[in-house]
């Protein structure tokens, strides 16, 4: 028996993975991109904006690699950038009351790992689809978070603390190698565990990978568990930086991430995506970003570009799938 | 490719009386392919005002594809449709809504949360005199009629949802009984009728009968072949194989057209002596409502679970496989009283191939290694940690023992040919250990070398010892493949049929018993 | 299950929905009253109607949208922008007329590109209107710098404040919305179709129904609504601003979903949605006289949302 595409394609030897092939297109992106701004500013090569451009990329990343696993298993995560706010807030509270920057991290990671399994167990267990639920929670942090602060501003904490939203390594800024360190974490988790397998696994068929066996439920929390602490990470990160928590931190990098992740190839669909994909697309993102700034754009055109980003990712993939 | 082999015209075949003068509407030669599998293959039939015409067939004969492309929701390939002897085309459902076809179809078309009314006349919608709006008045009074000629008592402001299966079924038939059609299309409309309802639309045929309607009938059921049918059309693998009259034929006569001999097909298989037991449910009721289940499957041995499409077969490997909740009675798997769900079950080494391979069996997107993993991830790596070369290695193994034809594992697995993508769906439980396969359909839509490959292996696996629980409609696979095969009607098993006793004339038999 | 039974349809029949959102209703009322003496006077119920008015305007058509299984994540910022256009024409023309017709022209463009996303690129309509929310929120800062738009003239704010035949405007205008909405789902071919896109789209299609274009229709309602609220919005802040109503569609989906409208198969009923806009309006305003901070109203709403979801998902789930 012999049918069409049983018979190798020539070449099929040089099989690069269709990963690697989408994540070179979108370094060469990134590539002109780099080269367009060198061209069209004079600022941009400086070593100033370079490091500025990897410290804000860094914060974005944080959020868009758990949002990536979120994404992976078909699902969505829109309360990310609220779980900043809460867990910022909550975080300097403790450092304040206690003067323990330890502390202080161990409540931003704790909240923020939290509400991410109250959204988990939302969607596995009770079925709630998941950008309803998240949705949802996104409101519920928002108030909490507004009426716990009652429009104050805490601020001024330990320089310890602060090393690691606005320190230098090698003139490198700390926050940088954290990405560095979350980006080979969560490339290894994705690409080299069982449990990153599986959830590559149910965003692809989800019925299909219940009937093998994945235990989806509780993946499905576990990631969700993941996107939170990440948005843990990012607010503590924010609270070193600004040396300040106010309730509106990290409100509008919602956007951002889910545009970086869709930048980075994930598909809404799930099953398709690499953490360093997300990297890459946060990178681009930044850059873009960055480089409306340099050319004077008005900051009031950041939600738009972010905006047509997410549609015309979204557009691009639905384009990709209904060709193969 | 193999060809099968077209059998010879069966001996049964009654010619057609030719005195009944043009026909309401005639196929001539309708052809329809699907990737993998000929639906339809030069399919002609005649249907004349005022006369039932039976539609006969087992699962996938043919005789739903023969219905779609007739209301336009698939288009034939090739072949010529006459209406009153006039040449059509029917390419939308547009068109056959044109030439008067309604069709009642056997999964509904029901819209939940519109009432019954609003269901009947959907995209019919009556227009009141103030323009934009709709007469609801008219709507009901209509509606009204139509139920009452079907006899459904119930308020047509009903909501569909929350009608049973068969009122839900009433509606369908209202719905294309209201568009007065001059041809009436009807899939099995009985299958969840109770008595009474089914007396009742056998009357309100009759009487549309005698206004001229010709009304094409697809049916299981043999009682209701003799008594409704003027003429009978047998299909089997997408052909004519037979045409009779009912008084000149017998049920005996049609099963062995539905039946026929089988034709250049092997069927490797290797008798052996069973085992321990591996498999045992005793007493086995389910929230997917089968009951009472009892069944027995030994270490070594293939046995088979037959009957027509919805008597409940898959619903059983779900409730195996811990997929559906189990209600009362017990699963026992190597002596072991089971619960939990498929992750539980796979880790005690059951497996399950489902019905449908593309929306339960495989990640499409994903590559042929990815798929062959998935299932033994745990068992391949006890320590959590995955490793590409080692899942790679086991995936050429498995492409290599099974035959799996894909230019390298890293091939998406949707781009195989069927029967390959059911290698790696068996492939992915030998790399999990299983021990205990439940195959569901294990050939649908495969060709026939294929086939034969895939029985071949499933004869191999339980020559190691596994055991095999088969479920398929074509009882030729069973009679061939299978050391027993137990029997299901109405979601209970009705009947063990022995090694001596496997005929597909006996399965049919059995499962289509009438009461 | 039962296949039996004729008379079993019956009693199952509109139990579900009716009786939570009413109950909360009530429930939230008397808990008010009890706890402040105002919460009954008139001058206070009225308040709460006239209030809840720009919220009904974007509730109604979000029960149409998500209805179809859609959702418009844009609304709040859709308002936004169609406020300031309103503002900026009003101030520079001083004509009413073109200003609701700029703010609703603003509203119709953005629900084309939500419905045609959806409709024929078929996004996921959360994505697709996460996206023109992006767009809108940015729109926004750019047509107003940043700067509130202000020296609306007395006639724009008279539509909110005025009284003709000495009931509110708003209400006035809520009570006409709220019938053409009744109108439009009850007794419109629309609102037939509109229940068999959630419901069953092959439906439609075996009908010959061309829904693609329904799709896009439902989703410029939402978008004129916008547009009209913006009227309503404009003239009660007597200025345009360009965070004026960022997030207000969550509480449209919060009243939609505490309706009793259902996410999945077309399971929705616009009396519901009143009933989910008075109880978001009743439960801002008790909150409001006990002096709880906005923010911790929204988490109250939040919470109940999801509660009211976690009821849907019971229910849908029960065959």
């Amino acid at each position: 028996m012999s049918t069409a595409s049983d018979i190798a394609a020539p070449g099929a030897r040089f099989h690069l993975s269709k990963d690697v092939v989408q994540i070179v297109y979108r370094l060469l992106a990134a590539g002109l991109l780099c080269l367009l701004l060198s061209v069209l500013t004079d600022s941009f090569l400086s070593m100033n904006n370079i490091l500025n451009v990897l410290r804000q990329a860094s914060l974005l990343f944080f959020l868009a690699s758990g949002l990536t696993l979120v994404i992976l298993t078909g699902g969505l995560d829109l309360s990310i950038g609220a779980n900043i706010g809460l867990s910022a807030c909550l975080a300097a509270t403790a450092i304040k009351a206690t003067g323990s920057p330890a502390l202080g991290t161990l409540v931003g990671l704790g909240v923020g790992t939290l509400v991410g399994i109250c959204n988990g167990l939302m969607v596995a267990k009770l079925r709630i689809p998941s950008f309803i639920a998240t949705y949802g929670m996104l409101w519920v942090l928002h108030g909490v978070t507004y009426y716990y602060m009652a429009g104050e501003t805490i601020h001024g904490f330990p320089p310890g603390f602060r090393q690691i939203g606005s320190g230098y390594f090698l003139g490198i800024p700390i926050p940088v190698y954290l990405m560095l360190g979350f980006l080979a974490a969560g490339t290894f988790f994705a690409q080299r565990t069982v449990w990153g397998q599986q959830i590559y696994a149910i965003g692809a068929n989800p019925v299909a990978a219940r009937l093998c066996g994945i235990p989806v439920d509780r993946r499905l929390i576990l990631v969700y568990a993941f996107s939170g602490a990440m948005a843990g990470v990012a607010s503590l990160v924010f609270l070193a930086r600004l040396n300040s928590a106010e309730g509106d931190v990290g409100e509008a990098m919602t956007l951002p991430a889910i545009a970086a992740v869709l930048i980075g190839g994930a598909s809404l669909f799930g099953g398709v995506g690499t953490v360093f994909g997300t990297f890459v697309g946060a990178l681009i993102l930044t850059l873009v970003l960055n480089g409306m700034n340099l050319l004077a754009v008005n900051a009031s055109w950041q939600p738009l570009v972010t905006g047509v980003i997410v549609v015309l990712a979204v557009w691009l993939d639905m384009i990709g799938r209904r060709r193969t | 490719m193999r060809a099968a082999v077209k059998s010879p015209p069966a001996p049964e075949v009654l010619e057609e009386k030719p005195d009944l003068g043009t026909p309401l509407l005639e196929l001539k030669g309708i052809s329809k392919q699907f990737p993998g599998v000929k639906a339809l293959d030069d399919v002609s039939f005649a249907i004349w005002p005022g006369e039932v015409h039976m539609l006969l067939g087992e699962n996938g004969a043919g005789k739903s594809s023969l219905m779609k492309c007739l209301c336009g929701a698939y288009q034939a390939d090739a072949g010529e449709y006459f209406h009153k002897g006039e040449k059509v085309e029917i390419r939308t459902p547009a068109d056959a809504k044109k030439l008067g076809i309604a069709v009642i179809f056997q999964e509904f078309s029901l819209v939940p949360y519109l009432d019954i009314a609003q269901n009947i006349f959907l995209g019919r919608e009556f227009k009141s005199r103030v323009p934009g709006l709709l007469d609801r008045r008219r709507l009901y009074a209509e509606a009204q009629k139509v139920l009452d000629r079907i006899g459904l008592e119930v308020d047509p402001r009903t909501k569909v949802h929350t009608l049973g299966v068969a009122q839900q079924q009433m509606v369908e038939i209202a719905k294309a009984l209201s568009q007065d059609a001059s041809i009436l299309v009807m899939d099995e409309p009985t299958a969840a009728l109770s008595d009474r309802e089914t007396e009742r639309l056998f009357a309100v045929m009759r009487q549309l009968q005698a206004k001229g309607t010709a009304i094409v009938y697809i049916s299981h059921r043999m009682a209701e072949v003799f008594a409704l049918g003027d003429r009978i059309t047998v299909l089997r693998d997408g052909k004519n194989v037979g045409r009779a009259i009912p008084g000149e034929t017998s049920p005996d006569q049609l099963v062995r057209m539905m039946v026929g001999r089988n034709v250049d097909m092997s069927y490797p298989r290797n008798f052996r002596a069973p085992g321990e037991v591996v498999l045992e449910l005793k007493d086995l009721s389910a929230t997917n409502g089968i009951a009472d289940i009892n069944l027995v499957v030994r270490a070594g041995e293939i046995v088979g679970l037959c009957g027509l499409v919805g008597s409940g077969r898959t619903e059983v490997a779900r409730a195996v496989f811990g997929a559906d909740a189990v209600t009362s009675g017990e699963v026992r798997v190597f002596g072991r009283v089971k619960t939990g769900g498929p992750d539980l079950s796979a880790a005690e080494g059951i497996a399950l191939i489902p019905e449908s391979r593309k929306t339960e069996g495989l990640a499409l997107i994903r590559t042929v290694s990815d798929n062959l993993a998935v299932a033994g991830l745990p068992k391949l790596f006890p320590n959590h940690l995955f490793s590409p070369g080692r899942a790679r290695r086991s995936a050429e193994e498995l492409i290599k023992r099974l035959r799996i034809a894909t230019p390298s594992p890293n091939q998406s697995v949707g781009l195989l040919s069927g029967g390959n993508q059911q290698k790696v769906v068996i492939g992915k439980w030998l790399a999990a250990g299983a021990r205990l396969f439940i195959f569901d359909e294990p050939t649908r839509g495969i060709d026939v070398g294929a086939k034969s490959e895939i029985f071949a292996l499933i004869d191999q696996l339980v020559g190691e010892g596994a055991a095999v629980l088969m479920i398929s409609s074509e009882q030729a696979e069973i009679v061939h493949v299978c050391d027993r095969a137990y029997v299901m009607r109405g979601r209970r098993i009705v009947g063990e049929l022995s090694r001596s006793e496997l005929s597909e004339e006996n399965i049919v038999r059995m499962g289509m018993h009438d009461e | 299950m039962s296949d039996h039974a004729l008379s079993a349809a019956r009693p199952r029949l509109r139990l579900p929905s009716v009786p939570g959102v009413a109950i909360v209703l009530v429930a939230l009322a008397v808990v008010f009253a009890l706890i402040s003496p105002n919460f009954l006077s008139t001058g206070n119920l009225s308040n709460i109607l006239v209030q809840s008015v720009i919220l009904l305007l974007l509730a109604l058509p979000m029960t149409l949208i998500i209805m179809t299984e859609g959702l418009d994540l844009s609304m709040g910022a859709v308002l936004t922008l169609a406020s300031l256009v309103l503002a900026l024409t009003v101030v520079s023309t001083q004509s009413l007329v073109l200003g609701l017709a700029s703010a609703v022209g603003v509203g119709l463009a953005f629900g084309f590109v939500n419905g045609w996303l959806v409709s024929a690129l078929r996004i996921p309509p959360f994505v697709a209107t996460l996206g023109t929310l992006g767009v809108a929120q940015g729109l926004a800062l750019i047509v107003s710098d940043g700067q509130s738009v202000v020296g609306i003239p007395r006639f724009v704010r008279l539509v909110y404040s005025g009284e003709t035949a000495g009931i509110p405007n708003p209400i006035l205008i809520g009570a006409a919305f709220y019938a053409l909405f009744h109108v439009l789902l009850y007794h419109t071919k629309f609102g037939v179709y509109i229940r068999a896109l959630g419901g069953n789209r092959d439906a439609l299609t075996l009908a010959g129904v061309k829904w693609q274009r329904m799709l896009i229709a439902v989703y410029m309602l939402g978008g004129a609504m916008a547009g009209f609220a913006a009227l309503l919005m404009t003239a009660r802040m007597n200025a345009g601003h360009p965070t004026a109503a960022i997030g207000m569609e969550f509480d449209a989906i919060a009243a939609v979903a505490l309706g009793g409208t259902s996410f999945e198969r077309g399971n929705g009923w616009i009396f519901g949605t009143l009933l989910g806009v008075l109880t978001v309006g009743i439960l801002r305003n008790g909150l409001n006289l006990m002096a709880v901070p906005s923010s911790a109203q929204v988490a109250c709403i939040g919470a109940l949302v999801i509660f009211a979801l976690f009821l849907d998902g019971m229910r849908s789930r029960k065959p």
